[in-house]
């Protein structure tokens, strides 16, 4: 029996928050993008205080947004997370591991500050060996640290309240980090070009539908009269 | 005597300006030629929490079986150790606990387990693709057989602590390193208690119970009884106790009984 549930974008994508991030992937203009981006003081103060922002209320868009950011996040967490209490990998790829592993959980912890009661729970996850193996590990990093920071800097355009907007962003250039970090460690070039290419939203749909890693939580309690000795 | 002291003031000071010379060398060869370069650190956090570390390691790891395996000595061995199905005997996901790094062999991914099967500390490898996602494990129940006490610890940390019955001479409660498989409620059954916990335990001789004689840890009808050696060999608690235990005691749970 398959204990996994829609495991595609859709099934993690309740309010439709995502595929509404990706279809802006291809919607904004860049003199858009600069418009929007532009980040006071004021809004930069108030992303160092998640609670507050927490307690201000979120536009709903904006709670849909990192509803979603914080299942990414959940999933990149947990996935390094695993990869570090395994210990199956070698120790090099352990090391930066740790560091990016720290750095995400971090993410996942913030992202629920700011929700507050709108946070929602971690999905379940079978990484299906990815944790085990270190050449499908540091693919699978690296595609979904490109993912996180293609999405965050979508969603950038859309989010109404200046705090997560400059969260955001605080957030996109570390997971940018990461990409390039592991890229360079790989033996790849960090940055091949002068700007990031946009994405389909049919790619994005297709890598985290790949991956198959949200499942559903295994039956493992029941009503049935026990079979045990007595 | 002027000269000769104005001499040795300037090889003094030659000596002195050589030296910090030197000093000011050594010291820009040690940063300059160092593997790290002079680089300001990564920018501070721009919200609070910072990084958040990984946590206790956990003292091992479940699966849920999804697809029926068998269980082999080493990976990709012809040598069949056990059948590992999908359900338990109740129904429930089986579930095998990780018990050693993963292993490729012509290009699959096999992992050690341990089996809810005889002899006790049953062990195989199984395909990785047969398995689920990993859940970690952080609880051990320690089972005292001399004391005729259970011990709950989180983390190494005592968290429950309670008098319970063992197996009647003859029907003895099997020793050593299981986990627990599953969890069942609101059955019909006085006799099993509110909760019952399936474990991976085979009870070595009580061979014709039904589903096998897998040894459960539950409460009872009988709380007169407790402590004691007075069941087929599961593992009794007063109903209060296993209602308290219920609440800290996941599914994946170590089970030692010593």
């Amino acid at each position: 029996m398959e204990h996994r549930a829609q495991l595609s974008l859709q099934a993690v994508d309740c309010d439709g928050a995502i595929a509404e991030a990706v279809d802006a992937l291809t919607g904004d203009t860049r003199a858009d993008f600069f418009r929007k981006a532009v980040i006071g003081g004021s809004a930069l103060a108030a992303s160092l205080e998640a609670p507050a922002l927490a307690k201000q209320g979120l536009p709903k868009k904006d709670t849909k947004i990192l509803q979603f950011d914080l299942t990414l996040e959940y999933l990149q967490a947990a996935m390094y997370t695993e990869a570090q209490r395994l210990r199956a990998l070698p120790p090099r790829t352990l090391d930066w591991a740790k560091v990016v592993g720290a750095n995400e959980r971090g993410h996942v912890r913030a992202i629920r500050g700011l929700l507050g009661k709108d946070a929602v729970k971690s999905p379940r996850f079978n990484f299906r060996g990815v944790t085990e193996d270190d050449r499908a590990f540091t693919e699978t990093a690296v595609a979904f640290e490109d993912l996180t920071a293609a999405l965050l800097k979508t969603q950038a355009l859309q989010v109404k309240s200046r705090g997560v907007l400059a969260a955001l962003v605080s957030l996109h250039s570390v997971e940018a980090r990461h990409a390039a970090w592991i890229r360079h460690i790989a033996g790849v070039v960090p940055a091949r070009a002068a700007f990031d290419k946009r994405t389909s939203k049919a790619k994005v749909v297709k890598l985290v539908d790949s991956t198959r890693f949200v499942v559903s939580a295994p039956k493992t309690s029941g009503r049935r009269r026990p079979k045990y000795t007595g | 005597m002027g000269r000769s002291r104005f001499g040795i003031a300037l090889a003094l000071a030659v000596v002195l300006i050589a030296g910090a010379v030197v000093a000011v060398l050594a010291g820009a060869d040690s940063e300059g030629t160092s593997a790290r370069p002079g680089l300001p650190p990564s920018p501070p956090s721009a919200l609070a929490p910072k990084n958040v570390p990984v946590g206790p390691r956990p003292l091992a790891h479940w699966a849920p079986v999804l697809a029926a395996t068998a269980a082999r000595e080493r990976p990709a061995d012809p040598t069949l150790v056990g059948e590992v199905p999908t359900r338990t005997p109740e129904g429930t996901t089986n579930i095998v606990l990780a018990t050693g790094a993963a292993a490729r062999r012509a290009g699959e991914l096999w992992v050690r387990v341990r089996l809810p099967a005889l002899p006790e500390d049953a062990h195989g490898w199984v395909r990785r693709s047969a398995l689920g996602g990993y859940s970690p494990v952080h609880t051990r129940l320690v089972v005292d057989r001399a004391r005729l006490a259970a011990t709950l610890f989180r983390d190494k940390r005592r968290v429950f602590r309670a008098r319970v019955g063992i197996g009647a001479p003859g029907t003895t409660t099997p020793g050593g390193d299981f986990y627990v498989r599953n969890r069942l409620e609101k059955y019909q059954s006085p006799f099993y208690g509110p909760i019952a916990f399936g474990t991976s335990a085979r009870s070595t001789e009580v061979s014709d119970w039904p589903a096998g004689g897998f040894v459960g840890i539950h409460g009872t009808n009988r709380p007169d009884l407790i402590p004691g050696r007075i069941s087929h060999g599961c593992i009794r608690l007063s109903n209060p106790d296993i209602l308290r235990l219920a609440r800290l005691m996941p599914v994946g749970t170590l089970v030692t009984v010593r």
